[in-house]
């Protein structure tokens, strides 16, 4: 298992490093920040001293090499913008984005395989159509229009809950429901069907005939089975969220790591994109490798 | 059980603490579309930092009567005069004190200035000041004279932006804004709010607003939202279509101006004739009330009415396509090439519908047999074609809005017409003469200087495509008191705020 570990390990921090050299040319390919950062009419001397100010006149290799040192010591600079540090700008907003997608995750995963579970064990009936049709909606509703609806009708017109911003847990509400629909609807097709399957195998024909009640049959015998490609779209899918959910960011003001990421890629604030960049990356890298081992718990041909 | 009651108790708790439930006091809420990332008093013209700070917790020499007809107002000076051609005196307010307890007096006023234009920060208001040598020097504690070179006849309106910070502020931008305005920083979460709160040794009246929360909302239908529920009391900018409730909504001339800038040194654009014919093509009452908002206005100057010199004897361009195709017709028919594609560049979200307009006016031109290619880009591409150096491979007009609401053309007018103006389509000596006499000018014959030069590039020199003025909405709750003016786009004076 150590092994496939290091392996994983190795290829995720070789993807690390490409990542880190590309995005340092493509952010400087799009634009001079100089003409973004400073007024419209601001004349040439202004534009002049502020990229002598942030560096930007030196030749690209020498700003390379610069970031490359920077980023070894973990310093990413000074926001242009907010003219304080990258890191910390970015991981204030990252601790938000963290702790909606962790929420958000808890919540699908634990609701998907309980209820895609009891609608692969009852084929047909009510209960597994209405889940179908749940997870149908849910994969495939526009989450910007869901948000807004959902701001007009329980914030305007019931005024249960208040429209956006971070104060109270009132506030999680809304925007947690918009995130769990999407991941909720793709998650429970896949526990459905791989549930299906497992319950259609040998082993569990040998457990009915050896008399074996439902129970221990979905939990014991299916459930860890059916589990592996469950896993799969679960990683897929908090990795999204730790992107950032930029529209549920952006509609209830949650100053989370996706609009931020979105905000400083338009003002060209290049410190704060590599931070971003880098901390969201670090996470997936962490959750990607969180994942692998979860695999390799649940199935002995993969620790190998 | 337990956990339950816990969570019940949590969730009551916090219902309590929750805005909407909280408003018996003087506190209000405003909420606008982007957080300000720095509190600087320097970046004070930018609009999201301007609202926030100007007037609020840094104060200006002057100040400009948006309300009234006053004109030019005192506020941390009480007079000014000229002392000499090239020197401006000004009398400074005594027994003012900024926030952190210290005196102002003039050296602070010398430092503001010299901070603002310090090549060690780049102070977005020290733009205002560029092209003219100004020389501060402190005559006593409460006087000081700023010498200019050239003369500056509108100094004291220049120095409407100059915020003023206490002589120790550092040459780097501060997050602990001090200033001398009736309200100081209280509180600033970074990606949730901002809270100011009323100081109670400020040296004019006590406003009425005891306190000052900002919070950010990028989408337009929350900001309208938040105000209905009361979770916010003003939002200074929503959007036309959300604007949909008179009792609470108001329209405001917002001081910008969209036009179509034409570079004339690529052909066929350089031939006044095809000029006139873009601007005759088109139909702009077409555009109020169905994709602008009711109450825009069209445009015969790149400057609004309220604009010092603005001229009301320059009429619009008629609708005639007819007019427009007979004058392509006799410009191909001597030998202009009418028949290249002109690109035309819009901004995606300059103004809400902008693409709407900009295809609509590629329409208008097609029409009349113009070879329109539309290209609607975002901001950092947008600049590359506006400003010099040009692209100039082919035609361009260049779709843009320009804000100029300080109530003199001088902001506007050398860099959109000199020839040497960064985002000047024309080169013209009789305009950079208009320009440069005007701006020496003072009184009226600087206004009959600018009323000529905005005629002349009108009807004489046909320089652009000049479409609006546009009108902003702001939504204000039922609670407060207040009337959004042409300076809401840039400024929310808390002082201004009564309570119903």
């Amino acid at each position: 298992m150590s092994s496939m570990l290091g392996k994983r390990a190795v290829s995720s921090f070789i993807s690390l490093m490409v990542l880190i050299v590309l995005v340092f040319f493509l952010s400087r390919l799009t634009g001079d920040p100089a003409a973004l950062y400073l007024p419209v009419d601001a004349s040439e001397e202004m534009r002049q001293n502020f990229r002598e100010i942030h560096g930007l006149n030196d030749p690209v290799l020498v700003q390379f090499g610069h970031y490359l040192a920077d980023l070894v010591r973990f310093d990413f600079g000074d926001s242009l913008r907010k003219a304080r540090p990258a890191l910390e700008v970015v991981l204030e907003a990252f601790t938000w984005t963290l702790e909606l997608a962790l929420i958000t995750m808890a919540l699908v995963t634990a609701a998907a395989i309980a209820l895609g579970s009891l609608a692969a064990f009852n084929i047909g009936s009510p209960l597994d159509r209405i889940a179908s049709l749940l997870s149908l909606i849910g994969a495939s509703a526009p989450d910007f229009w869901i948000a807004i609806v959902g701001i007009v009708l329980f914030s305007v017109s019931l005024g249960w809950l208040p429209t956006s911003g971070t104060g109270s847990v009132w506030h999680w509400i809304l925007p947690i429901s918009v995130l769990f629909i999407r991941p909720f609807g793709l998650i429970l097709q896949v526990v459905r069907g791989s549930m299906i399957t497992a319950l259609g195998s040998a082993y569990v024909k040998t457990a009915r005939a050896k008399g074996v009640k439902n129970r221990p049959i979905i939990f014991v015998h299916t459930l860890r089975n059916a589990m592996l490609p469950v896993i799969t779209v679960i990683g897929d899918q908090a990795a999204a969220l730790l992107n950032g959910a930029v529209v549920v960011e952006t509609i209830f003001g949650f100053p989370g790591v996706g609009k931020l990421m979105i905000d400083s890629i338009l003002q060209r604030d290049f410190n704060v994109i590599l931070a971003a960049i880098m901390v969201t990356a670090l996470a997936i890298f962490v959750m990607n490798l969180l994942i692998d081992i979860a695999y390799a718990l649940l199935d002995p041909r993969i620790r190998t | 059980m337990k956990y339950i009651t816990a969570l019940a108790g949590l969730l009551l708790a916090s219902t309590a603490m929750s805005p909407a439930f909280a408003q018996d006091n003087h506190d209000v809420t405003v909420v606008l579309a982007e957080e300000a990332d720095v509190i600087e008093p320097c970046m004070a013209t930018r609009s999201n930092i301007g609202r926030i700070v100007l007037q609020n917790i840094s104060e200006t020499l002057t100040e400009l009567d948006v309300r009234g007809d006053k004109g030019l107002m005192p506020r941390l000076a009480e007079s000014w005069e000229m002392a000499g051609d090239n020197t401006w005196r000004f009398h400074l307010r005594e027994g003012v004190k900024f926030s952190d307890g210290s005196d102002f007096d003039a050296e602070d006023v010398k430092h503001s200035f010299e901070r603002a234009g310090s090549d060690q920060i780049t102070c977005e208001i020290s733009r205002y000041y560029e092209g003219i040598d100004i020389t501060p020097k402190v005559v006593d504690a409460h006087t000081i004279d700023f010498t200019t070179e050239p003369a500056q006849p509108i100094l004291p309106l220049l120095l409407s932006l100059l915020t003023i910070v206490p002589s120790e502020t550092p040459l780097e931008f501060t997050r602990n804004p001090i200033g001398t305005g009736p309200y100081m920083l209280a509180e600033w979460n970074p990606g949730q709010d901002i809270k100011l709160a009323r100081r109670d040794d400020y040296w004019g009246e006590a406003p009425a607003v005891t306190g000052a929360t900002y919070l950010f909302r990028t989408d337009a239908a929350v900001r309208a939202a938040m105000v209905q529920t009361g979770e916010a009391d003003i939002a200074p900018s929503i959007s036309a279509t959300d604007a949909t409730d008179p009792e609470m909504d108001f329209s405001y001339p917002n001081s910008e101006t969209t036009y179509l800038r034409i570079d004339q040194n690529v052909a066929p654009l350089g031939d006044k004739r095809v000029r006139e014919a873009l601007n005759l093509a088109l139909d702009r009452e077409a555009f109020i009330g169905t994709i602008l908002a009711e109450g825009t206005q069209i445009a015969t100057a790149i400057n609004v009415p309220t604009t010092l010199g603005w001229n009301p004897d320059v009429t619009a361009w008629p609708y005639d396509p007819d007019k427009a195709r007979a004058l392509l017709a006799e410009a191909k028919a001597d030998g202009v090439p009418v028949e290249t594609t002109i690109s035309l560049i819009g901004r995606t979200g300059n103004f809400p519908g902008a693409t709407e307009v900009f295809e609509a006016i590629q329409g208008m031109l097609t029409d009349v047999g113009f070879n329109i290619d539309l290209q609607m880009v975002e901001v950092a591409e947008h600049e590359q074609y506006y400003s010099k150096p040009y692209v100039e491979d082919r035609p361009i007009l260049v779709g843009a809005q320009h804000d100029n609401s300080r109530g003199d053309p001088v902001f506007s007018m050398y860099f959109k017409y000199h020839s040497e103006g960064r985002q000047s389509g024309i080169n013209d000596p009789k305009v950079d003469e208009l320009i440069e006499t005007a701006t020496a000018a003072t009184g009226e014959e600087r206004s009959a200087l600018w009323s000529e030069l905005f005629a002349y590039l009108h009807d004489d020199v046909v320089a652009d495509v000049l479409l609006f003025h546009m009108v902003g909405h702001a939504r204000v709750g039922g609670r407060v008191d207040f009337t959004p003016t042409i300076a809401t786009n840039s400024s929310l004076q808390l002082s201004e705020i009564g309570f119903k």
